[in-house]
C-alpha cells in the first residue's frame, strides 16, 4: 500500500483512540448527553417507606417575551406550525391535534409546514420565511435547541408569539414550551416496564435514531441515571444508531440479537420507527417471549406486535393531545390569560395543565399502552 | 481506440496461461476476498478476545442477516450499474423506491379489502418503475438533458410529491399475504436432507432460513450479468458507455439504448421497492434518507467505472453484501458507535483503491 | 478609420449582444427576472429590500461552496464531500475551542486548515492515484462525516463570545456581514475563471485533458488546487454557519452537495465539463433561494416547493438546450 495512505490511516486510528479515551471519563451510556440528570424515586417495594418525591423546584419564569405584540385578544389569529419534519406519523398526529383545537376555538387558523428531512438549516429557513410573511404566532418542535434560537428571537423581536412543543429550544427564545412528559418520567416508565419483563438483573440494548437527536439523548441520559439509582444490577449492553430508517433499524436490532445471543433479554426502541422495527426483528427471529421489546411508539404501528403478545408495553404520550394543547396554550398567551408567573393554564378538553421548570407546560405523565387499552387509540 | 486496447488485452491474456491468475484478480474477487477476510477477522476476534467456542458472527441467523440486510440495495444497484455503464447516473432511485413502496402498500390494502389477489401489488410497482424510468430516459436520451440534472430534478419532484399526497401517514393493516420478503421458500430443506450434521447441516440450515429478497438478489444478479455479457443489447450498453461516438458510428442507436437502459433501471427499482416494502409490517411514507448514495456506492465499489464502459452486476451485489457485512462486523467488534461511519468510509476507500491499483497494474502490463 | 473596420465593429457588437441574450446566463437571468416579478406581484413581503438582504444571508453558505464547485465541474470533475467537510469544520472548530482549549481565533484557523487539507486529500488521490472524482468524493463523503461524528461524540460546542456572531448574525454597512464575503469571493472567482491563464486552463482540462497536458498546462497541480479550494470554501461556509446558528453539530451540512450541484448546473455549467461561468452559478443560487422564499411567502408549502424546484431545474435546462441549439443554427 502507498506509504502516504498508510500514514493517513494510522492518523485516523490514532485520532479515534484519542478522542474515545478523552470521552471515557464519567462514562454515560452511548447516546446520552452531558446535561444534568434528575432521576425520579424508585418504585416502592414491600416493607419500605416510599422516598419523598423531590420537592418541585420553584423556578422563576425564564422564557422570552415578544416585543410590543399587537393586542389580538379574542380576535382571529393566524399561526404556523413548524415541526422537525413532515412526512412521519408522529407529526401527522400533532398536526391533527392542532386542527382539532383550531376547529374548537373557531378563531385560530393553523398551517403546518416544515422540511421533508429533519434538517436544522432548512427548519430555520422555514421559520424565517414565516416571520417575513407575517404570522401572529409560531409553534415549533426544534431540531436543535440552540441553533433554532437566533431565528426564534428574531420572531419575538417582531412581536410574534412563540410556543414550542415536543422538542424544546433554549428557554429565552420562546415564551412557553408544551412538554409532552418530563424526561425523567419517560425514563422511569421505560425502565420500570423493562424490569417488569426481564427482572432486575437482565441485560438489554438500545436502538435509537442518531446520537445527536436531543430528545433521545436526554431520555437515554435519564435512563442511565435512573438505572444507576434503582437497578444497579441491570446490565446495559450497547446503544446503536439506526437513523429514522425502518430497514436499518431492523438490521441493527437483529445484529444486536445475533451478537449477544442468550445474554440479551430486552431491547429499547427510542423512536417511533425503531420500536416497531425492533419488534419485527424479535418476531422474525422467533424470539418473542425471550427478548422483550419496550419503547416509544405510536399505537397504530405497534398494534400487530401487542396483539400477538410479542410486545407487552409501549410508552408514549398522546401526540394528538400534544398538538391540541400547544394551540390552546398559544391562544391563551395571545389573549393575555396566560402570563409569566402563572402556575397553570386551561386547555380545552384536557382540563388544567400545570406549569413546571419555569416556563414549561406539562401535558401529563407518560402513558403506557398494552393489549387491554391499545384499541382505544387511533394515531 | 478503447476497442483495440481491449482486444490487445484479451489476446495477451489468452496467450499466457500464467495470466489466468491475474485475470481472476478482478474487482469481484477482491470484494469476495474482503468479505471472507472480514468474516474471518471477526470470527477470530470473537474466539480469541471473547473466548467463544462458536463465533456468533457465523451463526445461521447472522449470515442470513448479512445477506438480507442490503438485498434491496443490491437489486437496485444492478439497474444502477447498467445506468452507470451506459455513461449516465440516476440520483432519483431512493425517492422512487419510497414512492413505489407507498403505491404498492396502498394497492395491497385496497386489493385485500376488495378480495382481489394481493400479488398484483407486487407486480404493479415494476410497471410504474419502468414508466418512471421511461420518463427519465426520454429526457436524457431524446431531449439531451444530462442525467444528473434530470434525476436531481426527479428526486425533488418525487420526494415532495410523495409527502404532498400521503401527508406522512404510514401504511398499516397490510394483508399478511403481502409480506413477500418474510417468506422462506426453502425452509423445509434441512428436513428434506434428513437433518444432516456438520457443515452440510449448517449450510442447509442457512439456506433454509434465506428469505425471498436474497434469492431475488442472487437470481437477478446472475441473470443480469449473463445477459449483459452475452446479449447484443448488453454489449451495446458497454459500447455506448465506453465510447458513444464510436458506438454511433458503428451503427448503434445510442439514444434508444440509453432510453431502454433507464426503463430497465426503473423496473429493477420497482423490484427493489417491493422487497423494501414487504419486509416489515408497516411502510413509512418517507423516503429512506441517503439510499441513493448507498446504491451508487454499491455500484461503484463493485467496480463499475463511473466513466462508463466497464463493470458488472456481480460486483455491485458483492459490494452491497460487503457494506452490510461491514455494518454488522463493526458492531460485533465493539467499535465505538461514534466511529462506525469513519471506519465504513476508510473501508470503502480501501476497496476502491485496491481496484484502482489493480487496473493500473493491468494497464502497465498491457503497455509493457 | 475605414468603413470596413467600423462595420466589423458594429457586427461584433451586434453579435455580442445576441451572444449575451442567448447565452446560458442570459436565458437564466431572464427566467429569474420573470420569477421575481411574478412573486413580487403575488406577495408584498417578498419585494421588500429587507427580505432580499435576509435571503442573501441565507444563501451565502451554498453560494460560497458553489464557486469552487463550478471550477471543478468545468474540469469535468465533481465534489460530493463538501457537505461532510462543512460538518467536519464545524465540529473541529467547536472541539479545538471547547475541548482542547484553543483560543477561538486559532480554532477557526485550525478548522479552515483541516477543511483545506480534506479538500486537498480529495485532489491528491484524484490526480496522483487516478481515482475518479465521483468515487473519491463518495468515499470521503462517508469518511469525513464519520470523522466529524467520531470527534464530536454527539456533543455540541456552544456559548461563543459575542464577537463570534458578527459574521453570521449581524450586518456590516446595512448588509449581512457574510454576504460581503460572498460578493468579494464571487467577484474574485469570476475574474480568475474568465481572465487568467489559470481559469482558461480549467476549461481546457474540461474539454480535453490529454490535449491540455500536451499543451503544457500543469493539469495535476491545477486540479489539486481547485479541490483544496473546494475544501477551504466548504470550511468557510461551515464556519459562517456555526456563527449564524451559534452551535456545532456533526450532522451539519448533510445533503448540501446536492443543493450546490443543482445550483451550479442550473447556472449553465455543463456536467460534462468544458463550459460554465461564475455569474451563471450565482444566478442559479439566487434563483433557487428566491423561489423557495417566494413560494413560501405566497402560501405554497415546503413539499410542493421542492416539486416546483425540481421541475424548474429540468425545464430551464431543457429551454436552454433548445435556445442554444437554435441560436447555434442561426449563427452558422
Amino acid at each position: 500500500m502507498n506509504p502516504k495512505l498508510r500514514l493517513l490511516l494510522v492518523l485516523v486510528m490514532v485520532l479515534g483512540v484519542f478522542t474515545t479515551a478523552v470521552a471515557q471519563e464519567e462514562k454515560r451510556w452511548d447516546g446520552a448527553d452531558d446535561l444534568p440528570v434528575n432521576p425520579l424515586p424508585c418504585p416502592v417495594k414491600e416493607g419500605e417507606t416510599p422516598e419523598e418525591p423531590p420537592a418541585p423546584e420553584l423556578k422563576e419564569y425564564d422564557g422570552g417575551q415578544p416585543v410590543n405584540p399587537p393586542d389580538l385578544a379574542g380576535k382571529d389569529i393566524v399561526l404556523v406550525d413548524v415541526p422537525k419534519l413532515i412526512g412521519i406519523g408522529y407529526f401527522a398526529a400533532t398536526t391533527k391535534g392542532m386542527q382539532e383545537a383550531a376547529e374548537e376555538l373557531g378563531n385560530v387558523t393553523v398551517t403546518t409546514d416544515a422540511p421533508t428531512e429533519a434538517n436544522i438549516d432548512e427548519q430555520i429557513t422555514f421559520i424565517d420565511n414565516y416571520i417575513t410573511k407575517g404570522v401572529n404566532g409560531i409553534l415549533f418542535a426544534a431540531n436543535d435547541p440552540v441553533a433554532i434560537g437566533p431565528v426564534l428571537k428574531k420572531a419575538l423581536e417582531r412581536g410574534i408569539h412563540v410556543v414550542g412543543y415536543d422538542a424544546n429550544s433554549v428557554p429565552e427564545a420562546r415564551e412557553w414550551f408544551v412538554n409532552q412528559a418530563e424526561f425523567n418520567g419517560i425514563a422511569k416508565a421505560m425502565m420500570d416496564s423493562m424490569v417488569a419483563e426481564i427482572g432486575e438483573d437482565g441485560a438489554f440494548g438500545i436502538v435509537t435514531s442518531t446520537f445527536t437527536t436531543p430528545n433521545q439523548a436526554r431520555w437515554i441520559a435519564e435512563m442511565w441515571a435512573y438505572t444507576n439509582k434503582c437497578y444497579p444490577e441491570l446490565k446495559w449492553l450497547e446503544t446503536v444508531e439506526a437513523q429514522e430508517d425502518n430497514i436499518l433499524s431492523f438490521n441493527q436490532a437483529t445484529t444486536l440479537i445475533n451478537k449477544y445471543g442468550d445474554e440479551l433479554d430486552g431491547l429499547f426502541g427510542m423512536t417511533s420507527v425503531a420500536t416497531p422495527a425492533s419488534a419485527d426483528a424479535v418476531t422474525q427471529a422467533g424470539l418473542c417471549g425471550k427478548v422483550s421489546v419496550v419503547g416509544l411508539a405510536t399505537p397504530n404501528a405497534m398494534r400487530p406486535y401487542v396483539k400477538s403478545g410479542c410486545v407487552k408495553s409501549v410508552v408514549l404520550w398522546n401526540p394528538v393531545d400534544l398538538g391540541y394543547a400547544a394551540v390552546y396554550v398559544m391562544r391563551a398567551v395571545v389573549d393575555g390569560t396566560f402570563k409569566p408567573g402563572d402556575t397553570s393554564v386551561e386547555a380545552g378538553r384536557l382540563g388544567t395543565l400545570q406549569v413546571v421548570n419555569g416556563s414549561e407546560v406539562l401535558l401529563g405523565p407518560p402513558f403506557i399502552y398494552n393489549a387491554e387499552n391499545i384499541d382505544d387509540f387511533d394515531f | 481506440m478503447a476497442a483495440i486496447t481491449r482486444e490487445k488485452f484479451q489476446r495477451s491474456a489468452a496467450a499466457s496461461s500464467a495470466d489466468i491468475l491475474k485475470r481472476l484478480a478482478n474487482q469481484e474477487v477482491i470484494l469476495l476476498a474482503a468479505i471472507v477476510l472480514l468474516t474471518l477477522f471477526v470470527s477470530l476476534y470473537e474466539m480469541g478476545a471473547l473466548g467463544r467456542a462458536q463465533p456468533r458472527f457465523l451463526s445461521e441467523r447472522n449470515v442470513v442477516l448479512v445477506l438480507q440486510g442490503n438485498a434491496y440495495i443490491a437489486v437496485a444497484a444492478i439497474g444502477m450499474s447498467l445506468v452507470i455503464i451506459s455513461g449516465n447516473i440516476d440520483i432519483s432511485v431512493g425517492s422512487l423506491i419510497g414512492v413505489l413502496a407507498v403505491v404498492g402498500g396502498n394497492l395491497a390494502v385496497w386489493l385485500d379489502k376488495n378480495s382481489l389477489p394481493v400479488w398484483i401489488a407486487w407486480i404493479a410497482p415494476l410497471f410504474l418503475g419502468g414508466l418512471a424510468g421511461a420518463v427519465n430516459g426520454f429526457l436524457v436520451a431524446y431531449l439531451r438533458i444530462p442525467a444528473i440534472v434530470v434525476t436531481l430534478g426527479m428526486l425533488s419532484i418525487l420526494k415532495g410529491g410523495l409527502i404532498s399526497v400521503t401527508g406522512g401517514e404510514w401504511i398499516k393493516d397490510l394483508p399478511t399475504s403481502y409480506f413477500l420478503s418474510q417468506q422462506r421458500p426453502l425452509s423445509g430443506l434441512p428436513e428434506m436432507l434428513g437433518n444432516p450434521e456438520g457443515f452440510l447441516g449448517y449450510l442447509a440450515s442457512v439456506i433454509g432460513q434465506l428469505p425471498v429478497p436474497v434469492y431475488a438478489m442472487f437470481i437477478l444478479t446472475i441473470a443480469a450479468a449473463l445477459w449483459m455479457k452475452y446479449s447484443a443489447f448488453g454489449r451495446s450498453v458497454y459500447a455506448v458507455g465506453g465510447n458513444a461516438e464510436a458506438a454511433r458510428l458503428s451503427g448503434l442507436s445510442t439514444q434508444s439504448i440509453v432510453f431502454r437502459v433507464f426503463i430497465i433501471n426503473g423496473v429493477f427499482v420497482g423490484i427493489a421497492s417491493v422487497l423494501f416494502a414487504t419486509q416489515l409490517s408497516i411502510i413509512q411514507s418517507t423516503v429512506p434518507a441517503g439510499v441513493e448514495l448507498l446504491i451508487i456506492t454499491s455500484a461503484v465499489v463493485g467496480g463499475v467505472s463511473i466513466l462508463g464502459g466497464t463493470g458488472t452486476a456481480v460486483g455491485a451485489m458483492l459490494a452491497a453484501i460487503l457494506l452490510s457485512a461491514i455494518t454488522a462486523a463493526l458492531l460485533f467488534m465493539n467499535v465505538s458507535p461514534y466511529w462506525t461511519k469513519a471506519f465504513q468510509g476508510v473501508l470503502i476507500l480501501i476497496t476502491v483503491l485496491a481496484d484502482i491499483v489493480r487496473r493500473r497494474r493491468q494497464a502497465r502490463q498491457i503497455s509493457g | 478609420m475605414t468603413v470596413i473596420e467600423a462595420s466589423s465593429q458594429a457586427l461584433s457588437l451586434n453579435q455580442r449582444i445576441r451572444a449575451l441574450v442567448f447565452s446560458q446566463e442570459g436565458v437564466l437571468l431572464l427566467i429569474t427576472i420573470v420569477a421575481v416579478a411574478a412573486l413580487s406581484a403575488l406577495s408584498e413581503p417578498f419585494r421588500s429590500v429587507e427580505n432580499f438582504l435576509n435571503q442573501g444571508r441565507l444563501l451565502t453558505e451554498i453560494g460560497l461552496v458553489a464557486l469552487p464547485m463550478t471550477y471543478i465541474i468545468i474540469t469535468g470533475g465533481i465534489d460530493l464531500s463538501v457537505g461532510s467537510i462543512f460538518g467536519l469544520t464545524a465540529v473541529i472548530l467547536g472541539y479545538t475551542w471547547q475541548n482542547l482549549g484553543f483560543p477561538l481565533e486559532l480554532a477557526i484557523i485550525t478548522s479552515l486548515i483541516v477543511a483545506t487539507i480534506a479538500g486537498f486529500i480529495n485532489g491528491w488521490f484524484i490526480v496522483r492515484v487516478g481515482v475518479p472524482p465521483l468515487i473519491m468524493t463518495l468515499a470521503t463523503l462517508a469518511l469525513y462525516r464519520g470523522l466529524a461524528e467520531g470527534i464530536a461524540q454527539a456533543r455540541s460546542a456552544r456559548g461563543y463570545p459575542d464577537w463570534f456572531y458578527q459574521l453570521g448574525q449581524r450586518d456590516l454597512l446595512g448588509v449581512p456581514t457574510q454576504l460581503w464575503i460572498l460578493i468579494v469571493a464571487a467577484i474574485i472567482a469570476a475574474i480568475i475563471l474568465a481572465r487568467t491563464p489559470f481559469g482558461r486552463s480549467l476549461y481546457a482540462i474540461g474539454n480535453n485533458e490529454t490535449a491540455a497536458r500536451f499543451s503544457g498546462i500543469p493539469v495535476g497541480r491545477n486540479k489539486m488546487l481547485i479541490y483544496a479550494f473546494s475544501g477551504l470554501m466548504a470550511g468557510l461556509a461551515g464556519y459562517i454557519f456555526v456563527s449564524r446558528v451559534s452551535t456545532t453539530r456533526s450532522d451539519m451540512g448533510t445533503g448540501l452537495e446536492l443543493d450546490v450541484i443543482a445550483a451550479v448546473v442550473l447556472g449553465g455549467t455543463s456536467i460534462f465539463g468544458g463550459t460554465g461561468s461564475v455569474p451563471g452559478t450565482i444566478i442559479g443560487v439566487i434563483l433557487i433561494q428566491l423561489l423557495k422564499n417566494g413560494l413560501s411567502l405566497t402560501g405554497v408549502t415546503g413539499d410542493s416547493t421542492i416539486v416546483v424546484i425540481g421541475t424548474v431545474l429540468i425545464l430551464s435546462i431543457l429551454v436552454n438546450n433548445f435556445i442554444q441549439r437554435r441560436s447555434g443554427r442561426m449563427s452558422s
